[in-house]
């Protein structure tokens, strides 16, 4: 018995804990209002995974793997404000590499001008290349992070334009397709990168010192220089890590549309993506951090979303029912909450002992 | 010696410079940015005809889809001093104040497409735009006299319209529209309204969700091409044909509709002409030729296209979208 009450205080007083609780009352009202919310089936035609959880996870995925990148920028005490411009910067790209014969309007067809690969690889290089360029300011222009990444939030989607002439192009190239509607066995392809990702992510910061290193750039850059640690090197890393991942976003948000969106895509990526690492309960201030938490609080984030299409929330009161929902999940994770619901269960426990 | 030098450069390059400047008259252009095929087409066609008309000059801001954007353009223009200005609001409020300075600089003010709601507050002298009322209403009317022409007017048709994004006046205008329409044809049942704020992704996204929340969608009323696009593919996701199973409504009349209408995804779309370029030239050189313009506001002349065509819609007749999509120049 005590040692359960021990637990459950540790518990309350995580954030990732009220994360959790957040995302489960939110799917309860859901439950309550329609259960067949819920349902999940194998759609017979196309053989893949059919539900509205379904869908909030697949398309979560480009926040998610956004997130993934973010919450290390985040955890060294930075941010990237120019995800949401990279991931138009690679959907025009890989949209350029394809349609390059697009001068006047062609109807689009199921071929790529260029190689398929290089409208992959290309877009991803480029994102890291930029993410690069902001780790560089940061760590060698000692420049804010807010600064820095500012210029490619505002620059990006100009570049994106001028790389399509500012067109929108649309594609049919079906290998293209696969990346956003496509499929691995039943389930979707944007889950299967998201899992990867993550997976990834998870093996590269907690099964190599790599992740220490962020955390203790986060805390104190000068006394981590001092004990080794190469802090200029972590942080262009954990910049072109961002980049990169954004790169991936892109691709998956281009092919969901078949055509760059260079004004849309990934508008507001990084607020939402921000708000990710926070719901997960990183703290803005640097340090200790956890990806898993980030996943959750992007998967809440896309529950929101999905919750308002699908109980037909009227369209001029969507943003206010956003706001109302996050503003009481940061809220249940403040710390007086944290605190109020810990010492209750503490109490609870020594009164049990007593 | 060196600075004399200097004198007559100076003065030189600024001759140079304003010689032509003179002769030129500035034409400003705020545009809203590129949102949507559509949105390029129309700067293509503005900003081709006045950069081809010899003497005019252009002045040219896309906003991204940003108020401040627009309102630091317009400011911009006032200082730069041009003749003209054209305007189109990413809103359809908030441009009292940055309109009535540009009244104060005596420019004079020619409103295209989306009008502002302050319009009869303003001064201006022409102003051009879709009639996004019409446009609506001809969304449900086309469903409606089709729907009718099939023989389903005595069963219940369930209806889903996806509107454009909140506030701006296409969305308020085809929501009127729409919702006006939806009485005159009481058999059409609506059963859900959602902004999918006139881009693919979210309206493939709403459309996902909506196949899954309601139990039956026989049309959809996408306000714009782009979104239903998007919902095109959530539909075949779901395992339904689009265009047949559910029927599919757009509006703008983009190439890429007019491919998915011939291709059978897509049932008809209502037009909302781009080609804003031939009008603003005529506009400009009868100003120009001290002709004035009438304050009313002049709305192109669309039509609707659809597979088969001959759908009466009372103002128009719907024309058959693969006789006339080579023609289609967006």
């Amino acid at each position: 018995m005590k040692k359960k009450a021990f637990n459950l205080s540790a518990l309350t007083r995580s954030k990732i804990t009220w994360a959790v609780v957040a995302e489960l009352l939110i799917l309860l009202v859901c439950f309550v209002i329609r259960p067949d919310f819920f349902s999940i089936s194998i759609q017979p035609s196309t053989g893949v995974l059919y539900g509205s959880l379904i869908d909030i996870v697949n398309r979560s995925a480009e926040i998610s793997i956004i997130a993934m990148g973010m919450t290390l920028a985040i955890a060294l005490g930075g941010t990237d404000l120019s995800v949401g411009a990279l991931v138009a910067v690679s959907g025009a790209m890989a949209l350029k590499l394809m349609r390059w014969d697009v001068l006047e309007y062609v109807t689009p067809g199921d071929y790529t001008v260029k190689p398929f690969w290089m409208a992959i690889l290309f877009p991803l290089l480029t994102c890291t290349v930029m993410g690069l360029f902001n780790g560089f300011l940061i760590a060698k222009g000692g420049m804010q992070p807010f600064i820095a990444t500012l210029i490619l939030m505002v620059s990006g989607r100009g570049i994106a334009q001028i790389l399509t002439n500012g067109k929108q192009f649309t594609t049919m190239y079906s290998p293209f397709r696969v990346i956003g509607q496509g499929n691995l066995g039943p389930i979707p392809m944007p889950i299967v990168i998201m899992t990867v990702v993550c997976v990834l992510m998870a093996l590269f910061v907690r099964k190599t010192a790599f992740g220490t290193f962020v955390e203790s750039v986060g805390v104190n850059r000068s006394a981590s220089r001092l004990s080794g640690i190469s802090s200029d090197a972590v942080i262009m890393i954990v910049y072109s890590i961002t980049g990169f991942l954004s790169g991936i976003a892109g691709l998956i948000y281009s092919s969901r549309i078949m055509s760059n969106d260079s004004n849309n895509a990934g508008i507001n990526y990084e607020m939402d993506a921000i708000l990710a690492v926070v719901i997960g309960g990183t703290a803005m201030t640097g340090g200790k951090f956890s990806l898993l938490g980030t996943l959750i609080g992007s998967i809440i984030i896309r529950t929101i979303v999905t919750f308002v299409y699908y109980f037909g929330i009227v369209a001029e009161a969507t943003m206010a029912f956003k706001a109302l929902i996050i503003a009481v999940v940061i809220i249940l994770q403040s710390e007086p909450v944290r605190e109020y619901f810990a010492r209750r269960s503490e109490k609870r426990a020594s009164l049990k002992q007593g | 010696m060196r600075k004399l030098t200097a004198i007559v450069l100076t003065a030189a390059m600024c001759m140079g410079l304003a010689a032509p400047a003179m002769a030129d008259i500035k034409v400003a252009f705020s545009q809203i940015g590129q949102e949507s095929d559509w949105r390029t087409a129309n700067t293509d066609s503005i900003n081709g005809t006045i950069e081809a008309h010899e003497g005019w000059e252009l002045i040219y801001d896309d906003a991204q889809q940003k108020q401040e954007n627009q309102i630091k353009a317009l400011r911009n223009f006032i200082t730069q001093g041009v003749d003209y200005i054209l305007f189109t609001g990413v809103v359809s409020t908030g441009w009292e104040e940055v309109l009535a300075e540009v009244n104060e600089a005596e420019i004079p003010l020619i409103l295209v497409d989306r009008l502002p709601d302050c319009i009869d507050d303003i001064d201006y002298v022409a102003a051009f735009g879709g009639d996004f009322v019409e446009e609506g209403r001809r969304q449900v009317a086309w469903a409606g006299e089709y729907l009718k022409s099939v023989g389903r007017d005595n069963e219940d048709v369930n209806v889903v319209i996806m509107e454009g994004t909140t506030g701006a006046s296409a969305q308020t205008g085809r929501t009127e529209g729409n919702l006006a329409a939806m009485e005159e044809y009481p058999f059409l049942k609506l059963v859900g309204q959602q902004t999918g704020n006139f881009t693919r992704a979210e309206g493939q996204a709403v459309m996902e969700s909506w196949l899954k929340s309601i139990d039956k969608i026989d049309v959809l009323i996408a306000q714009n091409d782009d979104m239903a696009l998007g919902a095109i593919d959530a539909i075949k996701a779901a395992g339904l044909v689009p265009g047949k199973d559910i029927i599919i409504v757009g509006c703008d009349s983009v190439k890429a509709a007019f491919e998915a209408i011939v291709a059978g995804e897509m049932n008809a779309t209502i037009e909302c002409t781009p080609l804003y370029g031939p009008f603003v030239e005529s506009c400009i050189e009868s100003l120009e030729a001290g002709e004035e313009m009438s304050k009313e506001v002049i709305h192109p002349e669309e039509g609707v296209y659809d597979m088969e065509g001959g759908i009466d819609l009372g103002t128009v007749t719907s024309v058959a979208a693969a006789d006339v999509i080579d023609e289609r120049v967006y």
